[in-house]
């Protein structure tokens, strides 16, 4: 009995990690929509967001990366986006999370490649929803897309590997 | 930093450079503008007459053989801020008000 309720307790606590960790992720998005990278290709973001789910991924927590981003990505679509704009977001953010579960088996990877290649295929996977729903003359953007997507997709590495030190500091997280 | 996140950035890196030359040799100055709402194709306009083409939330303008949204009512702005744009197969989105400027 005492051992059910312990587990139902961390449950508790790691459903509250993982709703902390979504609403942060909105505020970060809500604050890149503001500051725009427009000089680089239209649309193009740096994709701090992705750092939980990265952080994330990197803890092994292959549930709580999953849940975290698609409750971002819809109600973020939800408060500020429409039905085309979340097709783009769940693209990106599903190819590019699932990409970094599976990369992170790679032994000859650190944080800073998993989450490069996660930012590239998160770009194609938007290029592959942007020539379907606009026109094949989106694909013209996609050797600026692929080059932003690694240097986005370090950035958001070195940043979650900042978060995961954090996290292990304090202790927390469960 | 592994040794594998360096190759592996550095193929992308030589890869997306590669695509950019190849797109670029092959990339045309286009003829004709074609304006879509909703996904159909609603005008079509020559690039050789310079004008001003008003949409119900949009204005499109035509000069010089290039094409650039000058004004649009749309929240994000990102199809003012694209810029210019005259090689086929280049096009200007502006996805609150499903407009699609397209260059054939
Ligand atoms: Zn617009």
């Amino acid at each position: 009995m005492p051992s059910e309720q312990g587990n139902s307790r961390d449950k508790v606590k790691r459903l509250a990690v993982w709703a902390l960790l979504t609403s942060v992720c909105l505020i970060v998005g809500y604050i890149e929509s503001i500051v725009n990278l427009f000089f680089i290709a239209p649309g193009v973001k740096l994709g701090l967001a992705n750092s939980v789910a990265c952080a994330l991924v990197l803890k092994d927590d292959v549930k709580g990366a999953v849940a975290v981003n698609l409750s971002r990505i819809l109600i973020s679509a939800l408060l500020f986006g429409s039905p085309v704009s979340l097709m783009f977001a769940l693209s990106g953010g599903t190819v590019s999370v699932t990409a970094m579960i599976l990369l992170k088996k790679c032994r000859h990877l650190s944080v800073l490649g998993i989450s490069g290649a996660g930012g590239v295929l998160h770009n194609i996977a938007q290029c592959a929803v942007g020539i379907v729903f606009i026109g094949i003359g989106i694909i013209y953007y996609l050797p600026i897309l692929l080059l932003s997507g690694v240097v986005c997709g370090v950035a958001v590495g070195f940043l979650a590997k900042l978060i995961l030190k954090r996290i292990e500091k304090s202790g927390k997280y469960v | 930093m592994k040794k594998g996140d360096i190759i592996l950035c550095s193929a992308i890196c030589v890869f997306s450079a590669l695509l950019a030359l190849l797109f670029l040799t092959f990339k045309n100055n286009g003829k004709t503008l074609i304006v879509k709402v909703d996904n159909k194709p609603l005008y079509e306009y020559s690039l050789g007459t310079d004008r001003e083409i008003e949409l119900e939330h949009n204005t499109a303008v035509i000069k010089d053989g290039e094409v650039y949204m000058l004004e649009a009512d749309c929240k994000n702005q990102i199809c003012v801020r694209t810029g210019k744009i005259s090689k086929r197969g280049e096009c200007i989105v502006c996805l609150p008000n499903r407009v699609i400027l397209e260059i054939k």
